[in-house]
C-alpha cells in the first residue's frame, strides 16, 4: 500500500489508486473534467495538473494519470500548478458560447464551477468561436455541441462502459465532434446517463427542459421502483411537480448509473388526469366522505355475506408500509388476504426464489461485476432488469464468460452464448448441469443427492448435450461463477433448480453466486408478508365468479393491465356489489370503481421497498403533495389568493387511507407504521433503528440447513407439433406499469413486435416486420411480427405491451395452433 | 437713574434692530426664487441610476429579454422574485410567469446586476403606494414594458450561439459550423 503526502497530509491508499483519487480521500477535490470514477482516466482535459515535489515523478503532472506511489510528495496549491490550471480553464472556455442563462446545466455545471474557481472571468482571445451543428438524439436528450470541452466522458461511457456504438467522437484536433453519424434517437437504453456524466451542458434532459435550476429544487435521495433491482436515484421536485430524476451512486446496487426507464418514468406522478378527488358512485366527494362510504359498505358486506366476501388486491408497486397495513387489516377484519400477484405461478416462483436466498448465496449487482462466469437463465436482461445488463457488461469487459439460456431473441451490450431453448427445457438443463457438476466432484456427491429433484418435464434435445457439457466445464474452471435466474417466463421449479446449482457452486467455490430477478419492485416484500401459499388475483376472479367474493378493495393495482382475459375480468367485476379502488394512476379500475380513494405516489409519501436481493430501501417524500402549481394555474401565474390549503393536498399515503377504511383512526402516524411493519414481519423491526438513508438486507443467515424443497410438477412443453407456446414477456418500455403512463416514454417507445422463429415463420409465409393476425380467444390481434433465428423454436413471444391487446389471450398458459396465425393484409 | 434709562433705551434699540433684521431677511426671501419643489404638482427628474420600481424590458426585436434563468431570484436578498421557466412553443426559454413582490423588495438592485440579458432593470419610479398590500405583487404583465430601458441595443441571443435565434455560426464572433464529414481543415 503506497503511502504519499498531498498538501502536507499523509495518506495510504491501495495499489493502483490514482493521485487524484487519493487526494479526494483526503477531502481535497482536484479540479477535473475527464476523470470519472466509473470511467477511469483519459488525460484529455489537463485540468487536474498538480506539482510533484518529491518521489518518482517530478514537476507538473496530471494527477489522474499517475498511480499513487510510495514517497510521493504532491502539492495541489503550488503556484505553477494553479497558474497552469487557470490557463487550462481559459482555453477550455475559448469557444464557449456564453449561453449559461438558457442552459439547463447551469447551477450544476462542473465547467461553471471550475471556471469560477480557476479565476477566469473575461475572454481575452479576440478570435472567432468554433461552432457545431446540433443533432436530434431522440426524445430524452437535447444536444448543444457548442458547449463541449472535449473530455471524452460521453464516448467513454457510451461505447466502453455501456457497449453501444452509435454515439462517439468524430473529426480531429480542434474540431472533434461528439454525436451520431446522422440524427436519430440514441440506441442505448442507458443514454440518459450522458446527462449526468457530461460535465457541461452538451447533453441535457429534455423531459425537464427549462424547468428549474438545481438550487431551487427539492432534492431527496430516492429509489427507482420500475423494476426489481431498486436502483438509487435523486428525485427533484419544484412547485409540487417532480421535474427530474438523476442517478445516485450506490456501492452495492447500481453503481453510478441508472437506465432510461428509471430516469424518464417519473412524469406519471405529474399527470393532469391523475385521480385527485375522491369519488363515490361517480360523484366527487371529500376524502373523509369517501372513506366513510367505503368503510360502511365494506362492513355491511362483511356483515351480510361474511368477512370472507371482502377481498383485497394489491400489487408489487405497493410500498412495504401499504402491504403490511393491508395484511394487518385483512387479518383483523377477517377479509381475504391481499392478492398481490396476478398469476399463481408468479407468486409461486417469487416465493421459492425468496425462500432460497440467504446471506451466503445472494450476490449484489456490484459483486456480480467481478464474476468470471455467468449463467443467466430465463432472463432477458435489458428488458427485465436493465441495469443488470450493464453489470453483466462490466463483467464481460473483465473477460467473464456469459451464457444466456432463454427462448427470446435476447440482445445485450456484451457478447454471450445464447442457448435458445423453450421455457420448459430450462429447468431440465439446469438440473443436468447440477448433476454433471456434482458427479464430477466426488466429495460433494452427497449434496447432489440431497437436492435431487424430479426429472425435468420432457426429454432434452440431443444437441443440448454438448452445450451443457461446455457450461459444466466453464463452471468448473471458473473462480467466481454466478447464476442469474429470472422468475417471469420460467417454469415453476426453475428458481429452485437454479438455487440448487448455486448451492453446489457455493460449496465448490465458497463464494456467493445467486442472483434472482423478480417480477416487480416490491415482489420480495410481498412474499415476505404473504400467507403461504399465497393467493393470486386469478383465484380472486374465480371466487367472484362463484359468488364467494362480493366486494373488492383494489389498492394501487390494475388487474386490467395484468390479467390475460379482459372480457372475463370485466364480467367478474360487474358482478361485484362493491368495487373500491385506491390508486394514484388513472387506471381502468379507477375508471370503473364505485368508490375511488386517491392516494399519493411514492414521491409524495415515501415508502419502503425490498429489491430482488432482499435489500430493504426506504425513502422520504420529495414534496408534500398537491396538484402541481402549473396545473392549478393553467400555465399562467399562480392564483393570487392565499390559503393554508394546498389544492389536492388532502390525499394521503395508501396505508393511511387503508387504515382509515378499516376504522383505525389513531394509528396513522409514522411511528405506528414502523410498529405495524415490525409486527407483521420481524425482519422489518430494524427499520426502527436504522436511519432511512441506510439500507439493510432481510435475508436469513444460511446455516447449512438443507433447503426445503417443494416438489412442484412443471407444466410440460406442448406436445402437439403444430402449436406455438405463448411466452408473455416484458419489454424495456411499454410493459412496466408506471413508466407506461409517462408521456416522455410513450413518445420514445417503438412499436411492439411479436417474435417467432424463422423456421416457424417460414411455413406461414411470414417475414420480419410483416403484419400478422393472430386469432386469440378474445378476438383477433393484429401486430407486426419479428422473425428471428436467434430464439427458441416453438414459442410465440408476445410482449405485455400497453399498445397491444394481449389481454385477448384468454386463459394462460396458452398455446396457439399455427392455423390461427396468418399474414394480415394490413401494411 | 440715568443709567437705568440708558439701558432701557439700549434694550429697545436692540429689539428694534432684531425685529428689523428678521423682517429684512423675510423681506429679502420674499423676493428670492423659491427652492421648494411643489411635489406632487412638480416631480423632480431623478438620476437615471436611482433605484425604484422594477421593469422587464424587451430586446430590439421586441421580444421579451428575460430568459427565466433564475439568477435574479437566486440573488435577491429578500426572495421577492419568483417565476417558472418553461420552453415556449418556438423552443425559446421564457418565464411562464414572473412575479415580484414589491412589498418585500428593498430596491437593492442586485437583481439587475445579476441579469445576464439586461431584462430586469430598476427605474427611478419610487412612488407607487397601494391601499392593499396584495397589489404590490406585480405579475409579468405588470412588469413588462415595450422598450429596452437603459440599453436599447443589447440582444442576448445575438451573442449566445443558440439556434433559437439564427443559425449556428451566424452569431456575433462565430466561425461557420464544423463540417464533421469533411477532411478539409
Ligand atoms: S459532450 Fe460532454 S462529455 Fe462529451 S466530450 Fe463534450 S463535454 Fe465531454
Ligand atoms: S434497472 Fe430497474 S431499478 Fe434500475 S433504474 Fe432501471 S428500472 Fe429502475
Ligand atoms: S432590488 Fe433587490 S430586493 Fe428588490 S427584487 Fe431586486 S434583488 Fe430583490
Ligand atoms: S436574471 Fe434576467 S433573464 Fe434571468 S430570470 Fe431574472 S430577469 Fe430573467
Ligand atoms: S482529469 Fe486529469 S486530465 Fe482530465
Amino acid at each position: 500500500m503506497p503511502r504519499l503526502v498531498i498538501d502536507d497530509l499523509q495518506i495510504e491508499v491501495p495499489e493502483g489508486t490514482k493521485v487524484i483519487e487519493a487526494a479526494e480521500r483526503l477531502g481535497i477535490m482536484i479540479p477535473r473534467f475527464c476523470y470519472h470514477k466509473a470511467l477511469g482516466s483519459a488525460g484529455a482535459c489537463r485540468m487536474c495538473a498538480v506539482k510533484f515535489i518529491h518521489g518518482p515523478f517530478k514537476g507538473l503532472q496530471m494527477s489522474c494519470m499517475i498511480d499513487a506511489q510510495d514517497g510521493m510528495v504532491v502539492s495541489t496549491t503550488d503556484e505553477e500548478a494553479v497558474a497552469f490550471r487557470r490557463q487550462v480553464i481559459e482555453w477550455l472556455m475559448m469557444n464557449h458560447p456564453h449561453d449559461c442563462p438558457v442552459c439547463d446545466e447551469g447551477g450544476q455545471c462542473l465547467l461553471q464551477d471550475e471556471t469560477v474557481s480557476g479565476g477566469h472571468g473575461l475572454r481575452r482571445y479576440p478570435g472567432r468561436k468554433r461552432t457545431y451543428h446540433d443533432q436530434y438524439l431522440g426524445e430524452f436528450i437535447a444536444h448543444e455541441m457548442n458547449r463541449c470541452i472535449h473530455c471524452y466522458r460521453c464516448s467513454r461511457f457510451y461505447q466502453d462502459f455501456a457497449g453501444y456504438r452509435d454515439l462517439g467522437p468524430m473529426q480531429i484536433a480542434n474540431r472533434v465532434y461528439f454525436g451520431r453519424f446522422r440524427d436519430g434517437p440514441l440506441e442505448s437504453p442507458f443514454a440518459g446517463n450522458l446527462v449526468d456524466i457530461c460535465p457541461t451542458g452538451v447533453y441535457t434532459d429534455r423531459s425537464s427542459r427549462y424547468k428549474a435550476r438545481r438550487w431551487d429544487l427539492q432534492r431527496v435521495p430516492f429509489l427507482c421502483i420500475h423494476c426489481s433491482l431498486g436502483c438509487s436515484t435523486v428525485a427533484s421536485a419544484r412547485y409540487r411537480e417532480v421535474v427530474r430524476i438523476e442517478a445516485r451512486f450506490n456501492e452495492s446496487v447500481n453503481g453510478h448509473f441508472i437506465c432510461d426507464r428509471g430516469r424518464f418514468a417519473y412524469p406519471y406522478a405529474n399527470l393532469a388526469d391523475r385521480p385527485r378527488r375522491a369519488r363515490v358512485d361517480g360523484e366527487d366527494a371529500s376524502l373523509a366522505e369517501a372513506v366513510r362510504a367505503a368503510s360502511g359498505r365494506l362492513d355491511q358486506i362483511s356483515m351480510n355475506a361474511g368477512p370472507d366476501a371482502v377481498a383485497l388486491v394489491a400489487s408489487d408497486r405497493c410500498s412495504l408500509e401499504t402491504l403490511a397495513v393491508l395484511k394487518r387489516i385483512s387479518r383483523e377484519k377477517g377479509w381475504r388476504h391481499p392478492a398481490v400477484f396476478p398469476r399463481p405461478d408468479l407468486e409461486h416462483k417469487t416465493r421459492r426464489a425468496v425462500s432460497r436466498l440467504d446471506r451466503r448465496l445472494a450476490v449484489s449487482m456490484r459483486e456480480l461485476e467481478s464474476a468470471d462466469f455467468i449463467l443467466a437463465v430465463g432472463i432477458d436482461p435489458v428488458h427485465e432488469a436493465p441495469m443488470l445488463a450493464l453489470a453483466l457488461r462490466q463483467a464481460f469487459r473483465e473477460d467473464a464468460g456469459i451464457v444466456v439460456m432463454d427462448p427470446r431473441p435476447v440482445s445485450a451490450p456484451f457478447d454471450f452464448d445464447h442457448v435458445a431453448i423453450a421455457p420448459a427445457e430450462i429447468g431440465g438443463c439446469l438440473s443436468r448441469i447440477t448433476e454433471a457438476l456434482s458427479a464430477l466432484q466426488a466429495d460433494s456427491a452427497a449434496q447432489g443427492k440431497e437436492t435431487r429433484r424430479p426429472e425435468a418435464a420432457g426429454p432434452l434435445r440431443a444437441d443440448l448435450d454438448s452445450r451443457i457439457a461446455g457450461i459444466v466445464e466453464r463452471l468448473r474452471g471458473s473462480r467466481n461463477p454466478v447464476i442469474v435466474c429470472g422468475t417471469d417466463i420460467v417454469r415453476d421449479s426453475t428458481p429452485d433448480r437454479a438455487a440448487d446449482l448455486a448451492r453446489l457452486l457455493l460449496q465448490l467455490k465458497a463464494r456467493p453466486c445467486l442472483f434472482f430477478v423478480l417480477p416487480g419492485p416490491n415482489s420480495f416484500g410481498a412474499v415476505l408478508l404473504a400467507e403461504s401459499p399465497g393467493r393470486s388475483f386469478s383465484d380472486v376472479v374465480q371466487d367472484i365468479e362463484q359468488g364467494k367474493v362480493k366486494a373488492l378493495l383494489v389498492v394501487e393495482s390494475d388487474p386490467f393491465k395484468n390479467f390475460p382475459d379482459r372480457e372475463r375480468l370485466e364480467r367478474a367485476l360487474d358482478r361485484l356489489d362493491l368495487l373500491a379502488a385506491m390508486d394514484y394512476l388513472p387506471t381502468s379500475v379507477v375508471g370503473r370503481a364505485h368508490i375511488v380513494l386517491p392516494t399519493c405516489t411514492v414521491f409524495e409519501c415515501g415508502g419502503s421497498f425490498i429489491n430482488q436481493e432482499g435489500r430493504v430501501q426506504r425513502v422520504e417524500p420529495v414534496h408534500e403533495g398537491g396538484i402541481p402549481v402549473h396545473q392549478v394555474s393553467g400555465g399562467g401565474h399562480p392564483p393570487r389568493v392565499f390559503s393554508h390549503e394546498v389544492p389536492g393536498g388532502e390525499i394521503e399515503a395508501a396505508w393511511r387511507t387503508a387504515l382509515e377504511v378499516a376504522g383505525y383512526t389513531n394509528a396513522r402516524d409514522n411511528l405506528s407504521i414502523l410498529k405495524i411493519m415490525a409486527e407483521e414481519h420481524p425482519g422489518f423491526a430494524r427499520c426502527r433503528d436504522i436511519p432511512t438513508s441506510r439500507s439493510f438486507r432481510v435475508l436469513p443467515d444460511a446455516g447449512d440447513r438443507p433447503p426445503v424443497c417443494e416438489e412442484t410438477g412443471d407444466r410440460a412443453a406442448p406436445e402437439a407439433a403444430d402449436t406455438l407456446e405463448v411466452v408473455l414477456v416484458d419489454r424495456f418500455f411499454g410493459t412496466e406499469e408506471l413508466s407506461g403512463y409517462s408521456p416522455v416514454i410513450q413518445n420514445a417507445d417503438s412499436e411492439p413486435l411479436v417474435f417467432l422463429h424463422v423456421r416457424d415463420a417460414e411455413p406461414l409465409g411470414i417475414a420480419h416486420s410483416d403484419w400478422i393476425s393472430i386469432a386469440l380467444e378474445g378476438g383477433g390481434l393484429e401486430v407486426r411480427a419479428g422473425v428471428s433465428a436467434q430464439m427458441a423454436e416453438g414459442v410465440l413471444v408476445i410482449p405485455r405491451h400497453r399498445l397491444l391487446e394481449w389481454q385477448k389471450l384468454g386463459p394462460v398458459p396458452a398455446q396457439i395452433p399455427f392455423g390461427r396465425i396468418s399474414r394480415a393484409g394490413k401494411e | 437713574m440715568a443709567k437705568e434709562e440708558s439701558s432701557i433705551a439700549k434694550t429697545a434699540a436692540e429689539m428694534v434692530k432684531g425685529l428689523a433684521g428678521s423682517y429684512a431677511v423675510t423681506l429679502k426671501h420674499l423676493f428670492r426664487k423659491p427652492i421648494t419643489e411643489q411635489y406632487p404638482e412638480y416631480k423632480k427628474p431623478l438620476p437615471a441610476r436611482s433605484r425604484g420600481r422594477i421593469i422587464l424590458t424587451v430586446d430590439p426585436d421586441g421580444d421579451e429579454r428575460c430568459v427565466a434563468c433564475y439568477l435574479c431570484s437566486a440573488v435577491c436578498p429578500t426572495s421577492c422574485i419568483s417565476m417558472e421557466s418553461r420552453e415556449r412553443d418556438d423552443g425559446r426559454r421564457h418565464a411562464a410567469w414572473f412575479r415580484i413582490n414589491f412589498a418585500r423588495c428593498i430596491y437593492c438592485g442586485l437583481c439587475e446586476e445579476a441579469c445576464p440579458t439586461l431584462a430586469i432593470q430598476l427605474t427611478p419610479d419610487f412612488e407607487f403606494c397601494k391601499d392593499d398590500i396584495l397589489k404590490f405583487v406585480y405579475e409579468k404583465e405588470d412588469l413588462l414594458v415595450n422598450h429596452g430601458g437603459r440599453n436599447q441595443e443589447y440582444n442576448f441571443y445575438r451573442h449566445a450561439g443558440l439556434s433559437e435565434k439564427g443559425e449556428k455560426g451566424t452569431h456575433i464572433n462565430e466561425k461557420p459550423p464544423v463540417d464533421v464529414k469533411s477532411n478539409m481543415p
